[in-house]
C-alpha cells in the first residue's frame, strides 16, 4: 500500500512538472531564423500582454492536424504570455452544440464549414468579430470579398455581422495522378475537359480504367460525390447559377443540378471509367480509393480529389496533380472549388479578440505554411516558405482562380449538405434516376424552410 | 486536490450521507414527528411504522425521477416543438415523421430486426446449449461460441466487413463466388437482403449470453421429470420439446425480450457497415440524422422508439419477476 501511495505521489509530481513545462514553449522553427515574417511576429508581441490569461479553443483538428494546429499556438503563447488550450475531437459538430447550448462553451471554436457556424450565430452563440476585421479580409486576401461573405451571418437579433475567419483553406479542383503510370502508358495531362474525355475513352480503348472513385466514409458516406457534382456545376453554368442553387432559390430538382449529377454519372456510373465497377464506388473507403493510382500495373489513372488526399497516399508514391479542367466549349474561365476553416469567438475574452488578431499576422500563416497541408488566401505571406513546391503550385491555383465557389454542400443547411445530398448520391451510383434523387432532396429542403 | 483523495472523500461523503440520512430521519420520526410517549403512544408507533419505508424510499425515488421520468416528459414537450425549440407545432413533428418515406422505411427495418434478431438468437442458444450439455468438449465449445460477446458492436462490424468485403481475396463470400466462376460483388448493396447480412453480426455477438442463461436453465430441469418420460417411452426430441422446454419457457422469454430491448437501441452495426444507405436505415440510425440539426424531429424519433421498446420491457418484467418466485 505504501509503495502504491509512493507511485501516486511521483505520478503526480510528474503531470506538475508537465504542467509548468507548457510555460516554456519550444519553438518548431526559431524566432529570428529563416525566411519567415518575424517582423509581425515581434510587432504583434510588442502589442499584447496576456500573461497569466487563459484561452480555450476546440476544433475538428485530432492527430496530426492537432500537432501543426499547436505548433502555430506555441507562438501566440509565447507572443503573449497566456496559455491555451487546444482540444481536437472528431465529433466537433456535435459537441460544439452540446456545449453552447450547455452553457461550457470554448473561448474560439473552429468550424469545419460555415453552415454551422451560421447555425450558431442565428442561436446567439457567437460573438461578432471586432468591426476592423472585414476591412482587413478585403485588404489582405485574394478575393477578399468572398471570404467576408462566406464569413458573414445573421445573428440571434437578426443583424447581420462577419462572425468567422477564414484560416487554411482547401482546394477541391484537382485531379490527382502518377506521373510514372502516365509517361508509362504515353499520355498527356489533359488541359480542357475535351481532352480529358477524350483521354477518358483512350484509356478504355488501351483495356485500362481511367477513374478510381470512392465513396466510403463512414457515417458521412457519399461526400466525395457532392464534390464531383459541385464542381461538374461549376464547369457547366455561370456563378449566379451556382449561388443561387447553393441558396435554393433554384431548387434542388431543377434541370441545371440534374445535368450536373448525370454528368458525374457519365464517370461513376460507367463500369468501364471506374476501378472496380460501379459497384466499388460507393463501397471504396475514399481513403483508400487512390491507392490504385501506384499499384504496378496501375488499376487507374486519376482520382479527384481535394488537397488534403496525400496524407493517404503511400509513403513513396510519386504524385501529382492537374486542375480539374473546364470545358472549353462552355467559357467559363476557369472555376475553381474550396473549402476552409473559420475561426469564430463561441466565449468573448481579452485573449480570444487577441487570437484573432493573431491570425491577421502573416506568421500565424507562414508557420503551418512550412509544415504541411496548409494553403491560405493571405497575400502578404511569403511563398518561398511553402514546404513542398506542390503546396506551391496550389496555392497558385487558389490565388489565380477566375472564379472561386465555396463547397455548396458545406453552405447548406447541414440537414441537406451533410446529411441527404451525401446518401441521395450513394443512392443515384446505386441506380436511382437523377431527376428523383433531386426531387427527394428538394422535398427535404421544402421542408425544413 | 489530487484525483485519489478526491476520490476517498467523495466515498466518506456519500456513504456517511446515506448514513448520515437514515439514521437522521429515523430519529426524526421517532423522537420528533410521532414520539412513542404520551397519550397517543402506540397510534403514533403505527403512524410512524406507515410512513418510514416513504422516508426509506425517498432518496431512490427522487433519483429515478430526477434522471428517467423527468427526462422522459421533457422529451415528449420537447418533441412538440420545432427545430429549434423555439414555436409549439403539436403533432406536427410526429405527423411530418410518418409522411416521410425514409422513416417508414427504417420502422419497417426495425421491426424486422426485433422479429429476426431475437427468434434467431434465442433459437441457436438454446440449440448449442442442448447439444454441447452431454459433450465431453461441450465446454470448449461454449467458451468459443461466448467469446465474440466480448467484441464491442464495432470491433464486431470492422471483423465482418472483412467477412462480405467486394475483393474476393478479402471477403469470404466473393471468394467462394468467384471460386464458382461468379462475379465478385458487393453483398450490402444487395436491396432488403443485405438488413439480414447486418443482423448476422449481431446474432453472432448474441448468441453465446442466449445459450449461456439457457443452459443453466436447461441444468435446472429436474432429473425425475426426464427420467418419467424416458420410462413413458419418449424418444429425445419428445424430451427436449415435451418436457423440457415448457419448463424453462420462462427463462426463455426473459432470454427474448432482453435481446428484443437490445436490438431496439442497436445502431453502430449499422452506422459502421453502412451509414444506413442501401435501405438498411433503422430507427436510431435515422434519428442521428436529425440530431443536432432538428431536435424536434429527433426527440420525436427517439420517443417513436421508446413507445416501442415499453411494451417489450413491461412483458420482459414481469417474465422476470415470474422467474423469481
Amino acid at each position: 500500500m505504501k509503495k502504491f501511495y509512493l507511485a501516486s505521489a511521483a505520478a503526480l509530481a510528474i503531470s506538475a512538472t508537465g504542467a509548468l513545462a507548457d510555460g516554456h514553449v519550444e519553438h518548431i522553427f526559431p524566432v529570428g531564423e529563416g525566411a519567415f515574417n518575424w517582423d509581425s511576429y515581434t510587432a504583434y508581441a510588442d502589442a499584447f500582454d496576456l500573461t497569466g490569461q487563459e484561452l480555450t479553443i476546440t476544433g475538428p483538428w485530432t492527430g496530426a492536424d492537432a500537432e501543426l494546429v499547436n505548433a502555430v499556438i506555441d507562438y501566440f503563447e509565447s507572443a503573449t504570455g497566456a496559455s491555451v488550450q487546444y482540444s481536437g475531437s472528431d465529433n466537433f459538430e456535435q459537441d460544439i452544440v452540446i456545449a453552447t447550448q450547455a452553457g461550457s462553451a470554448p473561448n474560439i471554436a473552429v468550424f469545419p464549414q460555415p453552415g454551422l457556424m451560421t447555425d450558431l450565430a442565428a442561436r446567439g452563440a457567437l460573438t461578432p468579430l471586432a468591426p476592423e476585421t472585414a476591412d482587413w479580409i478585403r485588404a489582405n486576401y485574394a478575393a477578399g470579398d468572398s471570404w467576408v461573405s462566406l464569413g458573414t451571418a445573421a445573428g440571434a437579433d437578426g443583424e447581420e455581422g462577419l462572425f468567422g475567419f477564414f484560416y487554411k483553406v482547401d482546394l477541391k479542383s484537382l485531379v490527382w495522378y502518377s506521373p510514372e503510370a502516365f509517361e508509362e502508358a504515353g499520355y498527356d495531362v489533359p488541359e480542357t475537359m475535351e481532352e480529358l474525355l477524350a483521354l477518358n475513352d483512350q484509356i478504355v480503348a488501351d483495356g485500362e480504367t481511367p477513374w478510381c472513385i470512392g465513396l466510403g466514409s463512414g457515417g458521412a458516406t457519399g461526400w466525395p460525390a457532392t464534390d464531383w457534382v459541385e464542381d461538374l456545376m461549376l464547369r457547366t453554368q455561370s456563378p449566379d447559377v451556382y449561388d443561387a442553387w447553393v441558396s435554393n432559390e433554384m431548387p434542388f430538382n431543377s434541370p441545371e443540378v440534374i445535368n450536373a449529377i448525370e454528368t458525374f454519372g457519365t464517370f461513376a456510373r460507367n463500369g468501364d471509367y471506374v476501378n472496380g465497377g460501379v459497384e466499388a464506388v460507393a463501397a471504396t473507403d475514399f481513403r483508400e480509393s487512390p491507392l490504385g493510382l501506384f499499384t504496378f500495373p496501375a488499376e487507374c489513372y486519376m482520382h479527384r480529389q481535394a488537397s488534403f488526399i496525400p496524407t493517404f497516399f503511400p509513403e513513396d508514391a510519386d504524385s501529382d496533380f492537374f486542375y480539374f479542367p473546364a470545358f472549353e466549349s462552355e467559357d467559363l474561365g476557369s472555376p475553381v472549388l474550396g473549402a476552409g476553416t473559420l475561426f469564430g469567438i463561441t466565449q468573448d475574452s481579452d485573449a480570444a479578440q487577441a487570437f484573432m488578431a493573431f491570425l491577421q499576422t502573416e506568421i500565424s500563416h507562414e508557420i503551418w505554411m512550412a509544415q504541411s497541408g496548409f494553403l491560405t488566401p493571405h497575400t502578404g505571406v511569403n511563398s518561398e516558405l511553402f514546404a513542398s513546391d506542390t503546396l506551391r503550385q496550389m496555392n497558385d491555383i487558389l490565388l489565380g482562380a477566375t472564379t472561386f465557389r465555396f463547397d455548396a454542400s458545406d453552405l447548406m443547411p447541414s440537414e441537406i449538405g451533410q446529411g441527404i445530398f451525401w446518401s441521395g448520391m450513394v443512392d443515384y451510383v446505386g441506380g436511382e434516376d437523377a431527376a428523383s434523387v433531386a426531387g427527394r432532396i428538394q422535398d427535404r429542403w421544402a421542408e425544413i424552410q | 486536490m489530487p484525483p485519489i483523495l478526491q476520490g476517498i472523500i467523495t466515498i466518506i461523503i456519500g456513504v456517511g450521507g446515506c448514513v448520515g440520512y437514515f439514521y437522521a430521519a429515523n430519529l426524526f420520526l421517532d423522537k420528533v414527528l410521532f414520539p412513542a410517549r404520551g397519550p397517543n403512544a402506540g397510534r403514533n408507533i403505527n403512524r410512524a411504522n406507515i410512513v418510514r419505508p416513504w422516508v426509506f424510499l425517498f432518496p431512490a425515488v427522487f433519483a429515478l425521477g430526477l434522471y428517467l421520468v423527468y427526462p422522459v416528459i421533457g422529451s415528449f414537450i420537447r418533441s412538440m416543438y420545432d427545430r429549434s425549440g423555439d414555436e409549439f407545432v403539436g403533432a406536427g413533428n410526429y405527423i411530418r415523421l410518418f409522411n416521410n418515406p425514409d422513416f417508414r422505411q427504417a420502422f419497417l427495418n426495425n421491426i424486422l430486426w426485433a422479429l429476426v434478431v431475437p427468434a434467431v438468437t434465442t433459437f441457436m442458444g438454446l440449440l448449442i446449449a442442448q447439444l454441447t450439455d452431454r459433450l465431453k468438449w461441450g465446454n470448449i465449445a461454449k467458451s468459443i461460441i461466448f467469446m465474440p460477446m466480448a467484441i464491442s458492436f464495432v470491433g464486431a462490424s470492422l471483423i465482418w466487413k472483412f467477412v462480405y468485403a467486394q475483393d474476393p481475396d478479402l471477403g469470404i463470400i466473393n471468394a467462394i463466388r468467384t471460386s464458382f466462376g461468379g462475379e465478385a460483388l458487393d453483398p450490402l448493396q444487395i436491396p432488403f437482403w443485405n438488413n439480414f447480412l447486418l443482423m448476422v453480426i449481431l446474432i453472432w455477438i448474441q448468441t453465446g449470453f442466449a445459450m449461456v442463461i439457457l443452459s443453466a436453465a436447461l441444468r435446472g430441469v429436474p432429473e425425475e421429470t426426464i427420467e418419467a418420460a424416458i420410462i413413458d417411452g419418449a424418444n429425445s426430441f419428445q424430451v427436449f420439446f415435451k418436457i423440457k422446454v415448457p419448463q424453462i419457457i420462462g427463462t426463455i422469454v426473459v432470454v427474448w425480450t432482453t435481446i428484443t430491448i437490445l436490438v431496439l437501441k442497436v445502431f453502430d452495426i449499422v452506422y459502421t457497415m453502412t451509414g444506413g444507405n442501401y435501405g438498411t436505415e433503422i430507427l436510431p440510425s435515422f434519428m442521428m440524422d436529425f440530431m443536432f440539426r432538428d431536435d424536434g424531429q429527433a426527440t420525436a424519433v427517439a420517443f417513436v422508439i421508446m413507445l416501442v421498446v415499453l411494451p417489450v420491457m413491461i412483458w420482459n418484467i414481469v417474465q422476470a419477476r415470474k422467474e423469481m418466485r
